[in-house]
Formats: C-alpha cells, sequence, structure tokens
C-alpha cells in the first residue's frame, strides 16, 4: 500500500512538469503579453519592465527560473498584474476561500446523496425513488450555471433569506449557495449511483447469506450491504471532485466569494503567466491528491484491491 | 446520469456484451431504429430538437432586428419598455444593451448546436480512431496513449480552455478546435476496448489472411462493429459539449461580442436579473433546457436501442 | 418436526404468472434425511426459500410450512430471524457468491452466534475455531483472518457448511450443496455432511438435481416435476422399483458405473411452461408411457406417486 502510494506520488512529478512546459510554451508563444496595452509603453520603458521581470532571457532560462524557484524556495513569482503581489499571496488569500465552501460543497454531495440513494433503494419505487429520479434528471437540466442565478432568484431576491454574493470572512450565510450551486448536481449523481449499486448488492447472494443468519434487516444493510454499495459511489468521488474543482472557477467567478476561480479568470485577461501558471499547478495537485485519497480510500475497503496493490 | 451511462460504457462487462454483438448486419440497424421509435419521449425529443434546429436555421426570418443592431428607441428605459413586446417587435424582449433577444437567441441557439454537433462528433471520432489504432497495436503505442489518457483527465480542462481562449482568440473556429483538443479523450477508453476485443476474432483472422493490411481490417471489418458505440458515446459527449461551451461563455472567455451563445446569454441574463428584467434569463436558459432535455432523452433513447443489455 | 403442507409459490413477473410449486407436502422428523430431487426450474429452491422465508419480493406463497406447530410463512420478520440459523440454517448452491467478499471470514462466522446467543467476540472466536475444526478446516486459525477470494471453492463450500452449523441447528436446507465444485471435492462435502449429520443429530433436506449424490446419503427421496410431486419413496425401493415414468427416466439418464454397456437414456424435450397451474399431469408431453387420460387429468399422489398408471403397465 505504501509502496503503492509512493509510485502514484512519484507520476505526479512527470506529470506537473509536463503541464509546466506546456502551459509556459503555450502561453507565452501566444500574441500578447502582461504589459501590452492600448497605449503600447515607450520601448525604454518596457524593456526596464521587462528586465524587472526577467522577461528579457531566452524562454527556456526563464522556465528554467520558474522551475528552480519552485524547487528550492516554494517561489512562484511576482503576478504580472496584480502590483507588489506574489502568486503565494493571491493563493494564500483566495484558496481559503475556495476550499472552505468546496469543502461544504463535498459534505452536501455525500452527506445527502448517499443517504438518498440508500432510501430511495430500500423503498424501491417508493416516494423517494420517484423524488430522487426527479431530482437526477432536474439536475442534468439545470447545470451549476443556470441552477446559481435560480437559487439567487429565490433567495435573494424573492425571500431576502441568504446574500446573493461576497464571502464575508466565511460566515454561514455566504457559504450555502455557494456550496449548494456547485454541488447539486453531483449529489444527484451520487444519490443515483448509490441507488444503483445498493439494489444490486441487495439482490446478490450474500445478502441472501445474511438474511439466512437470521440477522436483524438493519444489520444485514449496514454490515453487510452498505460497504459494497458504496464502493461505486467511491470511484466516482474521484471524478466528482475533479469536476467540482473546475466548477468551483465558476462559483468564485459568479457568487464573486474572491475565491481563486475569480483570479484565475482574472489572470487569463490580462495574460498575468505567473498567476495562470501557479493556479494551473495548484489545480492539477488538488485533483491528484482528491484522486488518490479516493483511490486508496476504496484500496482500504475493497480487500481484493488492497490485495492487488501489495 | 451521463456518468452512469459512461461508467457502463467502460466497464468490462458491457465490452463482453458487447463484442457478442456482431452488428455489422443490416438488420441490427433496422432493429435498432425500431426500438428507438417504440420509445416515446426519444421520439417527442427528436422533433423537439430537430424544431430547435429549424428555429437556429430560420428564426432569422421571423425578426425584425438583427443581433447586433441597438434599438435606441428603449435604451435608458429597458426595465420598463423592454420586456416582450408583439408591439415593437421584439418577441422575446432586449438585453441590457437594447439588441433585440430574439435574435440573439437564434443566434446564440446557433452557435451552441454548431460546437456541439461539430466539436461533439469529431472529438469522439478522433477519441475513436487513437483508441481503435491503441487497441489494434497493443505495446508501447498503447502504453503511450494510456499513460498521456491519465495524465489528461488529471489536469482539470478548464485551465486548458480559459487559457486557450484568452490568449489565442474567441472565434466560434478556435472554440471548436478549443473543445476537440480538450476532449480527444472522448470514446478513446471504450473504442480501444472494443477493438482489443474484436481483433482476436476469427473474421479479423480471415480478412488477414487474405492480405488485408491492418487499416483495411480497422476500416472494413471493425469499424462497422463498433460503430454502434460510437454512435451512443457521440449522443452523450454533445450535451456535455455544448455544457461546456455555454459555462465557459458564461465565464467570459467564451465566444467574442456581438456574436452569442446560450451560455453568455445566460450569464447576461443572470447578470441583469437583480434589476427586473427576468426575461433576459428566462428565455436563453428555456431554450438551454429544451436542447439539453431532447439531447439527454435522445441519448437514453438509442441507449435503449443499441446496447445489448438494455434489451 | 418440519411439515410442508399445499405449499404453493407463485411468481409475478412480467408476462404474468409462473406457477414455480404447486401443492407439494412433505415432513421431516428428528434425524431424518430427506432429498428434494428435480431438474433445473422443478422449484426445488423455491421451497427451500421459502421455508427461510427468503422468497423474492415477487413471490407469494400460499399453504402451511408448520416449524414445530408455527407457520413459517406467517410468522413476524423478528421471530423468523430467531429460527433462522438458530433452528433451521441453510447451504446455498454457489458457495463463492454466497460469502460477503468485503468481510473477513471471522466476522461472517461469528457474527452468527452473537447474534443469537449473545456470546461475546472470544467466545465466538472459540465456537468458530470448534465448528471449522469439525467441518476440517485446516489452518483454521489463519483462515478466520482470510477473506473470500484468498479461499478456494472447496474452502467456500466447508466454511459456508461452518456458518451453518454453528448454531447446531436442528435442521439444515442444503440446496445443490455441491454443484459448484469439482468432482473430488464433492465426494468430500457429501461425506462431511453425512458425518455432520450423524454426529449432531441433524435433520438435512438435500436439494439436488443429481440423484447420484442422492443414494448414499438420504434414507427418502421426493422427485418433483413441474413443480409437483411425482413420486415419494425411500431411497433403495426407489432406486429399485422406481414407480414413476419421470423417476424412470431419471435414472436412465445416471452412468452405471457396474455396467459401462448400459445405455444412457436422455428425457426427450423440454421443463414445462410454468404460466398456469397445472391441470393435467406436468409430464405427460415427455412421457414415453403418455395415455390420453394423461394429458386430460392432473394426478394425485397416492401411496407415494402420482401417476394415472398402474406401476405393472410402466415399460
Amino acid at each position: 500500500m505504501l509502496n503503492y502510494t509512493l509510485r502514484r506520488l512519484l507520476m505526479v512529478i512527470p506529470t506537473l512538469l509536463i503541464l509546466v512546459v506546456f502551459a509556459f510554451y503555450l502561453m507565452r508563444l501566444a500574441p500578447g503579453g502582461p504589459f501590452t496595452s492600448e497605449r503600447p509603453l515607450p520601448p525604454a520603458v518596457m524593456a526596464n519592465v521587462l528586465e524587472r521581470y526577467g522577461m528579457d532571457e531566452p524562454l527556456h532560462v526563464q522556465l528554467w527560473t520558474y522551475i528552480r524557484n519552485i524547487l528550492c524556495c516554494f517561489d512562484f513569482g511576482p503576478s504580472f498584474a496584480q502590483k507588489d503581489r506574489t502568486v503565494n499571496d493571491v493563493i494564500a488569500q483566495g484558496f481559503p476561500v475556495t476550499l472552505t465552501y468546496g469543502f461544504w460543497s463535498a459534505v452536501f454531495v455525500l452527506l445527502l446523496g448517499i443517504p438518498l440513494g440508500i432510501v430511495a433503494a430500500l423503498k424501491h419505487n417508493g416516494f423517494w425513488d420517484y423524488t430522487m429520479t426527479g431530482l437526477a434528471i432536474f439536475s442534468q437540466i439545470f447545470p451549476n450555471f443556470v441552477l446559481a442565478p435560480i437559487l439567487v432568484l429565490l433567495f435573494t431576491l424573492s425571500w431576502g433569506l441568504l446574500p446573493g454574493g461576497g464571502w464575508n470572512g466565511g460566515q454561514w450565510q455566504y457559504v450555502v449557495m455557494p456550496a449548494i450551486a456547485l454541488g447539486t448536481s453531483y449529489m444527484a449523481s451520487v444519490a443515483r449511483l448509490t441507488r444503483g449499486s445498493m439494489l444490486e448488492v441487495l439482490g446478490s447472494p450474500y445478502i441472501r447469506t445474511a438474511r439466512a443468519k437470521g440477522l436483524p434487516e438493519r444489520t444485514v444493510i449496514l454490515r453487510h450491504a452498505l460497504k459494497p454499495a458504496l464502493l461505486p459511489t467511491l470511484t466516482y468521488m474521484g471524478p466528482v471532485f475533479v469536476y467540482m474543482i473546475t466548477g468551483s472557477v465558476f462559483v468564485d467567478v459568479f457568487f464573486s466569494t474572491g475565491g481563486i476561480g475569480q483570479d484565475f479568470i482574472d489572470g487569463a485577461y490580462s495574460r498575468d503567466y505567473s498567476i495562470l501558471l501557479g493556479l494551473a499547478i495548484l489545480y492539477a495537485v488538488l485533483t491528484f491528491a482528491l484522486t488518490l485519497m479516493v483511490d486508496l480510500l476504496y484500496a482500504w475497503i475493497d480487500p481484493k484491491v488492497r490485495a492487488g496493490l501489495s | 446520469m451521463i456518468g452512469a451511462a459512461k461508467r457502463r460504457l467502460t466497464s468490462p462487462a458491457f465490452a463482453e456484451d458487447a463484442a457478442e454483438e456482431m452488428v455489422a448486419s443490416r438488420s441490427f440497424w433496422a432493429d435498432a431504429g425500431r426500438r428507438f421509435l417504440r420509445n416515446r419521449m426519444a421520439v417527442v425529443s427528436v422533433g423537439m430538437l430537430g424544431l430547435l434546429i429549424l428555429f437556429a436555421l430560420f428564426g432569422n426570418l421571423l425578426a425584425r432586428w438583427t443581433y447586433e443592431e441597438i434599438d435606441w428607441n428603449l435604451l435608458g428605459r429597458i426595465k420598463e419598455e423592454g420586456g416582450p413586446s408583439l408591439s415593437n417587435g421584439h418577441w422575446f424582449g432586449v438585453d441590457e444593451l437594447g439588441r433585440d433577444l430574439y435574435a440573439r437567441t437564434v443566434q446564440g441557439t446557433r452557435t451552441s448546436l454548431m460546437v456541439g454537433f461539430v466539436a461533439g462528433p469529431v472529438s469522439v471520432l478522433l477519441g475513436a480512431t487513437i483508441g481503435a489504432l491503441a487497441g489494434y497495436y497493443g505495446g508501447r503505442f498503447d502504453r503511450t496513449v494510456l499513460g498521456a489518457y491519465t495524465i489528461w483527465l488529471a489536469i482539470p480542462y478548464i485551465i486548458f480552455f480559459v487559457v486557450w481562449q484568452a490568449f489565442f482568440g474567441r472565434s466560434l473556429g478556435q472554440m471548436i478546435l478549443v473543445i476537440i483538443l480538450v476532449n480527444w479523450t472522448a470514446g478513446l477508453l471504450i473504442v480501444r476496448g472494443q477493438v482489443m476485443m474484436l481483433k482476436n476474432r476469427e473474421f479479423v483472422d480471415a480478412a488477414r489472411m487474405l492480405g488485408m493490411s491492418d487499416l483495411q481490417i480497422l476500416a472494413r471489418h471493425l469499424a462497422p462493429n463498433i460503430l454502434w458505440v460510437v454512435v451512443i458515446y457521440t449522443s452523450l459527449v454533445i450535451p456535455e459539449v455544448i455544457m461546456a461551451e455555454s459555462l465557459v461563455s458564461f465565464l467570459g472567455v467564451g465566444i467574442q461580442e456581438p456574436n452569442t451563445s446560450l451560455g453568455a446569454l445566460i450569464s447576461a441574463g443572470a447578470a441583469t436579473m437583480t434589476f427586473g428584467t427576468l426575461w433576459q434569463l428566462a428565455f436563453p436558459a428555456a431554450v438551454f433546457v429544451i436542447a439539453q432535455v431532447s439531447l439527454f432523452y435522445i441519448g437514453d433513447g438509442l441507449r435503449d436501442a443499441l446496447d445489448p443489455k438494455e434489451r | 418436526m418440519l411439515s410442508v403442507e399445499t405449499l404453493r409459490i407463485r411468481f409475478r413477473t412480467g408476462d404474468g404468472l409462473v406457477h414455480a410449486v404447486n401443492d407439494v407436502s412433505f415432513r421431516v422428523g428428528a434425524g431424518e434425511k430427506l432429498a428434494i430431487v428435480g431438474e433445473s426450474g422443478s422449484g426445488k429452491s423455491q421451497m427451500a426459500l421459502a421455508v427461510m422465508g427468503l422468497l423474492a419480493k415477487n413471490a407469494e406463497a400460499e399453504g402451511r410450512v408448520l416449524w414445530e406447530g408455527r407457520d413459517l410463512l406467517t410468522l413476524p420478520p423478528a421471530e423468523m430471524n430467531r429460527i433462522r440459523a438458530r433452528e433451521i440454517a441453510i447451504v446455498f448452491q454457489d458457495p463463492m457468491s454466497s460469502l460477503n467478499p468485503y468481510m473477513r471470514i471471522e466476522r461472517q462466522l461469528t457474527e452468527i452466534v452473537e447474534q443469537h446467543e449473545g456470546l461475546g467476540r472470544a467466545a465466538a472466536r472459540a465456537r468458530a475455531l470448534e465448528v471449522m475444526d469439525a467441518v476440517r478446516i485446516p489452518e483454521a486459525r489463519a483462515r478466520l483472518r482470510a477473506y473470500p477470494h484468498e479461499l478456494s471453492g472447496g474452502m467456500h463450500q466447508r466454511i459456508v457448511i461452518a456458518m451453518a452449523l454453528m448454531c447446531r441447528p436442528k435442521l439444515i436446507l442444503a440446496d445443490e450443496p455441491t454443484t459448484a465444485l469439482d468432482v473430488t471435492v464433492q465426494a468430500q462435502i457429501m461425506q462431511l455432511l453425512s458425518e455432520v449429520q450423524r454426529d449432531l443429530g441433524t435433520s438435512v433436506v438435500l436439494i439436488t438435481h443429481d440423484l447420484g449424490v442422492v443414494a448414499g446419503f438420504c434414507e427418502e427421496v421426493i422427485v418433483l416435476y413441474g413443480g409437483r410431486i411425482m413420486e415419494q419413496a425411500a431411497t433403495l425401493p426407489l432406486f429399485e422399483r422406481p414407480a414413476h415414468p419421470y423417476t424412470r427416466g431419471l435414472l436412465r439418464a445416471v452412468p452405471n458405473v457396474e455396467d459401462p454397456a448400459d445405455e444412457l437414456i436422455a428425457i426427450p424435450g423440454s421443463p414445462p411452461s410454468q404460466r398456469a397451474f397445472p391441470t393435467r399431469c406436468p409430464f405427460a408431453p415427455r412421457c414415453v408411457d403418455a395415455i390420453e387420460s394423461c394429458r386430460l387429468t392432473l394426478p394425485e399422489l397416492t401411496g407415494g406417486r402420482a401417476c394415472l398408471r398402474p406401476v405393472e403397465e410402466l415399460t
């Protein structure tokens, strides 16, 4: 298991390297730059600015400097567009925000999706089952960027219950809608998936064995059925986390939370190379960490997989 | 739901079911057609999508304004008089700049459908081709493709998408190109699995003994047998692509103004709804929802009709 | 002890009702060994599930299944749970999938006695080791820590039998306990079952499609066809003088070791559709001795056989 984890961690290095090199050249080879504007700077000033940011050197030297600074001092460089701020500053300010509602959103997805799926499976063809099917179709049709305006329309404009945006230090009122907007469609997928696998497990021979042992139904479900029923859901959580990271960009922009998504979009507009690279690395690391976590969790639950790893 | 369908498509059990199905025969498609037509929701959805395509193609004939013209009469009084109206010819009202929302919705539908129906199939074809080659030749090529696939999946596509759009311009062509580049993995795994299953069958051996080249075998013998898988997968990818385009447009790095897409219109509508101009959100959102619903049920119907396990 | 009276089991399916078991009655006394023999689809497994109260949701059971005077078909779930495994245990036909792949063997064994006898972990573990010893599982201590996928098929079946024995039940229903296993392992398992039965005095209902398995094991045999009892007799007479055309057909289809020249004859045709409750002899369409009245009337079980024609007239 440890071996496997190490191997996976080693995979991160080439991936990140490829990402950095690829993104670096892609951005640099594109026309324009952070200091191009409507009124071009005088050549002398421009040269000065470029020298200050080390951009007068050949591209591969710049790339090497960039990577070296990250490796030696965890320094992702200064922002090009935001004066006197480093990439580290920007991330330190925005990331906790995104992480906070992202965490609550994941809690929402799991704590609502899984029980809903289980209840729907146990009351197969009952009220909750139909409710859930409806919810699943609903979330298919209303992606987060349609759902979010509707939420604001209802909770802010019509009923005045929740603020329609902002962060305010992460007070709960400001976290609710971003978390729901980010999570709803995945919550529905998780519920549907859990329902399907629960139904399958409940029909399996080993559940019949468990019932034949005279265990109460509660024990049968909690001890015997729950774990295998959750495995497909768990596999799905890897991609879900990746999608949620993607979705967080939208949520940051729409709800003006001040999270890193906004910095990313702003960075794209202003050609803020270092911000873009830094955030790209952050997103990729996050993706890696979450999928690795899910895979390890899977191995921990499924003895067959665990045996395969060691 | 799309997630669940995709998982089913990539499962080993499915690969076996599918490989059992020798479908180069004509009757397979006829049977599938009949099964599809029996699915009422799917047929209705085809009708709805057809109407939507007609709307995108010919909707402009009913418009009294073009999508970039500003109705100066309404400027400054949009909240009061900019709503849907039969008298001034703005069937869906006007947007926050006084442009005709009907014409803009037609234009946005056009863009979104175009992106979906061009970028979707092309990226599946690209992924399918790579997957077929990887599955057929195996070995180092296969390992390289799989490695690239794994790495690619580890990068949230939005990074690439946003950077590309912001740096290389935001024309429709660029949009389609970047979607194809982002989605090159679509359908790769499943086609690879199918080809790996099929290439050991007798009919492939027979073709090889007849002296057919690898390419001929792939094109004439394997392609017809995996076509239906590609069809199902494409039906899943098209709504996803439309969704992705809309999301990126919503973020403001989509199609360049004055051209527009459904996502951009929804975004603009959402931004102004605080001012009480709800129609600016409602019409584009409704069209978007209709498109997604019908594409969803068509995909569902295709899956029922084509997937051997669902019958 | 167990008395099944005119048991009927029906399934509601997409294409209407399926009559799986029709008016079956039999009794099993203490320490007795009964075999229920039939082709697949003859409803024999469903009878075992009905006794355990484990029929699928779309099944309906009518009649009575009396266990020490109480009707198991109408027993509330909580009381039924006290009978399962503690008084009546079942060994399912597919040992590989009958064990929970996500739980250690230990837990799957100990939970039974923890549930029924309130034993603590240590005592339950001791019992598990004892029972595993009884079913000849070597290195029982190590096996306790194992997951099912780490064990062989024969070992699976031993574990499943051990499960059934955990509470020393009065009756064991063994549903095709050997079909999934290699021939050599089959013999070992049957040997094991009969020893356990002898040592503990447990009653056994052996459900099988294989008359060969029955011969050395059971005292009494019920032959089932189309969900009805065709013949019911003590084992020896049944093998020596089968009194029903179907039983005769079955015996002809069993290879005779002593006389290899003996021709094997398959029964022509296939099992009946069970869409309707039978109104005529279900075996008539495949029966070599069928006469006109066989196709019109339903024979009752009299004198251990359900056949309209006298024994002497059979071919």
